[in-house]
């Protein structure tokens, strides 16, 4: 027995490895969400008693500077994405299809997020308002 | 006559998979790299559209206005704990139709976050945020 083991050295079964890294690649494509990184460097704001949301289709986001951007492109006024909820929410008949995902940076001021608040409910999409938990329910 | 072609010897035509691992992994870093798999949070605000003309508010219903560092609850100036206590009492939660709506206003300088605080608060006690922003030549 001492002898073989001189001569063969021990052999790591690696044929099922890639199955395996296949397996995992197909659950964390499935799991990704690359869209949602749209706004990634904004600060949200926090508040207690957060649930947790599904993402929906119509994205707005508004950054530090108070760009805004709505669907990943930037727009110039809130009337643009008035109009362009209104647009995308035309043919939505549930509630849950007429979400639109508010992502504002928490230093924005009143006089930029009111305007984009406003379009969001004139357009008729619900806003889902995205922020940090904090703590317990009150 | 149709001729067999002859066997070739085993393992000739097979497709080199000694490197697929290595793409199986770079793959995977990648995925692994790139994906959020936590939820987003926040809250979910069906809120009431149209002008105040078009839908008369009651009286009764409750106003909290933001301006500055200051919160005015039914032209009452309070605290936020003061206000929070208020809201609690109301027991919006229990209520139903417009009873549920609470006017969120706001005046001069307010950040997002004292804005989104107020509306989750109002959302957690079971209320109905209705905005009630500056327009031209009135309010919305």
């Amino acid at each position: 027995m001492n002898r073989m083991s001189r001569h063969e050295l021990p052999v790591v079964p690696t044929a099922n490895l890639v199955d395996i890294a296949i397996l995992l690649i197909i659950f964390y494509m499935a799991c990704s969400n690359f869209v949602s990184q749209q706004g990634a460097a904004l600060k949200l704001p926090r508040a207690n008693g957060l649930e947790k949301l599904s993402e929906p289709l119509v994205l707005v986001a508004i950054d530090s500077q108070g760009a805004i951007t709505f669907q990943g492109r930037p727009v110039s006024s809130a009337a643009d994405i008035e109009s362009g909820v209104a647009e995308l929410l035309k043919d939505k008949t549930t509630d849950e299809m007429r979400h639109v995902m508010l992502r504002c940076d928490a230093a924005v001021s009143r006089r930029v997020f009111e305007p984009v608040l406003n379009a969001i409910v004139q357009g008729g999409g619900i806003v889902v308002a995205v922020g940090e938990k904090t703590g317990e329910q009150p | 006559m149709y001729k067999f072609p002859k066997k070739k010897m085993l393992g000739q035509d097979a497709v080199p998979t000694t490197s697929l691992a290595d793409m199986m992994f770079l793959l995977l870093i990648f995925f692994i790299m790139t994906t959020t798999l936590t939820r987003v949070t926040g809250i979910v605000s069906d809120m009431p559209a149209g002008s105040k003309a078009q839908q008369p508010q009651s009286e009764k219903t409750p106003m909290i206005s933001l301006h500055d560092n200051k919160i005015t609850m039914n032209d009452k100036d309070m605290t936020r704990e003061e206000m929070e206590r208020t809201l609690k009492g109301m027991k919006l939660e229990q209520k139903s139709g417009n009873a549920k709506v609470v006017i969120l206003a706001t005046e001069g300088d307010v950040s997002y976050q004292d804005y989104y605080q107020t509306m989750a608060f109002i959302q957690n006690c079971g209320g109905i945020v209705a905005i009630e922003s500056e327009e031209e030549g009135g309010t919305k």
